[in-house]
């Protein structure tokens, strides 16, 4: 019987194993945190109480877990993937005991959800600051909103949706600093008529947020951030080119998120396993598409499995018609004041966090005559060579360094993180200790 | 040649490291230099090395002779700053952790002390004191001073960004041309034709195909390992380790490991308080990519000599492909038919320690001159494919 892995337990994962089961064909799903839903179903754990969300919204989810209720689709959570080797061999870790396994797989398909993008501003880095989407997913985790005054800014629909989960929580964010100014398009909004259900969930937010009364400085940016005390400091730049520092306990940074190939094997139809990707790690278009990519990616191996010939049209409408969504949106989220270009941040503006290197480094090491190329950077200025491989840099000095050298071809972020595994730190222990081709599951859960 | 017929320009096919010292050394004299790469530089092998300057694996012949003047120019450049803060002199202790092991490196400590190498023979209780890291199982060490250690990557940056070089990067070489008078035009590429006065055949594995050599050169894969920053752990190891077996299994590996892959363990301390470690040594395919049983292997071996590492996370493992000579013996030196044609490949993990000097004794070639360094053990015409090459 075949085996398929599908890595992440998010709308894309579970919709493939879904997909799959429907088939008759057994998977095995491994999603790295606790609980299963992703970043959008993220559920809570333990005995936390589920945060509140749509009727659409839970209905969806609850339509995901009935497709892989089913002995056909085996669950193991808190199992982190390493990568997949050069002998087609995938790799995972236990969150839970820290071990490592070598599993064999006819197909594997990769569902993990997108990359959160972030502008970088000078004090980023600082203690504090962290991604909004990572708070979120602590939010929705433990249903306790983070303590203190919270500074959400950035760019993108993210932000207001974490807001009014925020208000719900019981602890409203101090601001939200929002680039685009999403009320000055009623023409593109009206194009979400045809959304319906996005139409419904971003109205329900944005009513929320506006009722609140926290203040929603939309067309503002944040310029730096400075560590003052005990607290943090937020330069922001208002719309009418009005200067404020708002002091914040926290600080939660988001400009949208992208497709995830970080480290991450390239897909392919053919060989042993089968790759393919499903979801925003693909192409970042939300839940929807999400859904629709996973019973593309399921319909896609099953048929690769069996030899047959896919008929994927119909998953490909579904995508298109998310593509056009997420257009829209696009629109109506776009930055209304020009946004400083990465070139004028200072030289000691951080872009790489785990090497410590700065955007004076980058410039430093590109004043040869001859262009450097992607792969020449990291190994020279060790810009995406640290412990996140390159997840939080590397678009960023891409984006650089063809701001800075317009005459010369842009390096791609593969160039930069390269395509190796291991994706993230693992112990040797563990590896040295590893299990190959392990059928066993300790870690089975139905949540 | 004589010293005032310098060429006014030479080519460059390959920007390892062999080929960018080639370059830095005759821009040094004034000569025009262009570098043409496949990629760009230390694309391959170099980029992919486990940066040992060292003769402490050499035995008696002609590669320690090399391998003593490569550490010895390292020494000369780091002292005139052009390799500051990129090579790290260190002491490289071989241990030995069975009877078989003890024997061959006491034999070995005694040969490279006869070449002039400073060389502490430490015994179970001595290296226990002077390399605390280590597990009880080594049972004798061999110190082997004045080595060092350099990132090829880094030493190429160094010397392109030094001597100001062309480099075309992503430029793939086809086949030599060839001028009616018997000498060599320049390369033909997929960019067009590259002509200067004198052409440097620097391409590694590349260099088979440009010269024609069928048989005489095949690729050797080898997988390296970088783990996290563990500082406590870097600052207390005293030199990079190597596992006696290596002396063991390198003596009898002349053509390639026998069943295809070969294991020799290297532990490196850097800089960054990070560890490098190796490696493998195969024959069974030429790609970049690292599988589980290996790096499971070599990561088994680093931990049964070092124990501390086993607390220490793995970050990157990576692979390379080095260009292994059938006599293993790198070739160096004028093409037999071709008076303004020279090569310099073939050094399969020799390349960082000898990359510099060889780069040096071609630049002297090149310019007509003598090289300090004897090549005559490299020479190309040792194999009778060169005559129907070109």
């Amino acid at each position: 019987m075949a085996e398929v892995i599908i890595i992440g337990g998010g709308p894309a994962g579970l919709s493939a194993a879904g997909t799959l089961a429907k088939a008759g064909i057994a998977s095995t799903l491994l999603e790295q945190r606790a609980t299963l839903g992703g970043a959008i179903h993220r559920q809570p754990v333990g005995s936390a109480k589920p945060v509140s969300v749509s009727t659409a919204a839970r209905h969806r989810f609850e339509r995901l877990m009935q497709g892989i209720a089913t002995p056909l689709v085996r669950l193991r959570v808190s199992t982190t993937f390493l990568g997949i080797d050069g002998d087609g061999c995938m790799l995972t870790e236990s969150r839970t005991d820290g071990t490592v396994a070598a599993l064999k797989a006819d197909a594997v398909i990769l569902a993990t959800g997108a990359v959160e993008k972030i502008r970088p501003v000078p004090g980023w880095d600082l203690p504090g600051v962290s991604t909004a989407g990572g708070l979120q997913v602590m939010l929705k985790e433990t249903s306790t909103p983070p303590k203190g005054r919270i500074l959400l800014a950035g760019n993108g629909p993210l932000l207001i949706a974490l807001a009014a989960q925020m208000i719900r929580a019981g602890n409203p964010p101090l601001m939200i600093v929002e680039a685009g100014n999403p009320l000055a398009h009623p023409v593109a909004a009206f194009g979400l008529l045809a959304h319906t259900t996005l139409l419904r969930e971003a109205t329900g937010y944005t009513l929320d947020v506006l009722r609140s009364g926290i203040p929603w400085k939309r067309g503002a940016c944040l310029t730096g951030i400075t560590a003052r005390d005990d607290a943090l400091e937020a330069t922001i730049l208002h719309a009418d080119g009005r200067t404020e520092i708002v002091a914040a306990d926290r600080i939660a940074l988001h400009d949208g998120i992208r497709e995830n190939d970080i480290g991450l094997p390239a897909a392919r139809n053919n060989g042993k396993p089968i790759i393919l990707k499903a979801g925003d790690c693909r192409q970042a278009l939300g839940v929807f598409a999400a859904v629709a990519d996973g019973e593309r990616a399921g319909s896609e191996a099953a048929s690769l499995l069996r030899g047959n010939k896919a008929a994927l049209t119909r998953f490909e409408r579904r995508i298109d018609r998310q593509v056009a969504a997420q257009r829209l949106l696009a629109h109506i989220f776009a930055p209304a004041l020009p946004l400083p270009p990465l070139s004028a941040l200072p030289d000691d503006c951080t872009l790489c966090r785990c090497e410590g290197r700065t955007v004076g480094d980058l410039k430093a090491l590109l004043t040869v005559k001859d262009g450097l190329s992607g792969r020449e950077v990291k190994h020279n200025g060790r810009f995406a060579m640290g412990s996140c491989q390159g997840r939080f840099c590397a678009a960023n000095t891409a984006a650089l360094m063809a701001a800075l050298r317009p005459d010369v071809p842009a390096p791609t972020l593969r160039d930069l993180t390269g395509q190796r595994w291991p994706v993230r730190p693992v112990s040797i222990a563990a590896l040295i200790g590893a299990a190959s081709n392990e059928t066993t599951n300790d870690h089975e859960v139905r949540s | 040649m004589t010293r005032t017929e310098l060429p006014s320009s030479v080519l460059i096919a390959g920007c390892g490291i062999v080929g960018a010292a080639t370059a830095f050394f005759l821009a040094r004299r004034g000569v025009d230099v262009t570098i043409i790469d496949r990629e760009g530089p230390a694309a391959a092998a170099t980029g992919a090395a486990d940066g040992a300057v060292s003769v402490a694996s050499k035995r008696p012949g002609p590669m320690m002779v090399a391998a003593l003047s490569g550490v010895a120019l390292y020494r000369q450049l780091l002292a005139e700053g052009v390799l500051a803060d990129l090579f790290t002199p260190r002491s490289t202790f071989i241990i030995a952790a069975s009877d078989e092991e003890c024997t061959v490196l006491e034999a070995h400590g005694a040969a490279l002390s006869g070449e002039g190498v400073t060389v502490e023979t430490l015994g179970r209780t001595a290296l226990a004191q002077r390399f605390p890291a280590l597990s009880p199982s080594a049972r004798m060490g061999a110190e082997v001073k004045g080595d060092g250690h350099a990132i090829g990557y880094r030493i190429v940056n160094r010397l392109l960004s030094t001597s100001g070089v062309t480099v075309r990067r992503g430029v793939a070489a086809k086949h030599l041309i060839e001028a009616a008078n018997g000498r060599i035009a320049g390369i033909a590429t997929d960019k067009g034709e590259f002509r200067a006065d004198a052409v440097v055949i620097a391409a590694g594995n590349g260099a088979a195909s440009l010269l024609r050599l069928d048989g005489v050169m095949k690729p050797r894969k080898g997988q390296l390992l970088v783990t996290e920053r563990a500082p406590a752990l870097n600052a207390s190891m005293p030199g990079s380790i190597m596992s006696g077996r290596y002396l063991l299994s390198k003596g009898s590996q002349k053509g390639g490991p026998a069943s295809g892959r070969g294991y020799g363990l290297v532990v490196d301390p850097l800089v960054t308080g990070q560890f490098l470690i190796g490696g493998t040594r195969e024959d069974s395919d030429a790609r970049q990519t690292n599988d589980f049983d290996a790096v499971k292997h070599i990561l088994a071996d680093a931990v049964a000599l070092v124990p501390g590492l086993a607390d220490v996370r793995l970050l990157r493992a990576f692979a390379g492909v080095r260009t292994a000579v059938v006599d293993s013996l790198p070739l160096v030196g004028r093409w037999p038919v071709h008076d303004n044609l020279f090569v310099a490949a073939g050094f399969e993990g020799d390349g960082i320690c000898l990359g510099p000097v060889m780069g040096q004794a071609i630049a002297a070639l090149v310019c007509g001159e003598q090289p300090t360094l004897d090549l005559s053990p490299f020479t190309p015409s040792r194999f009778s494919a060169c005559e129907v090459a070109a």
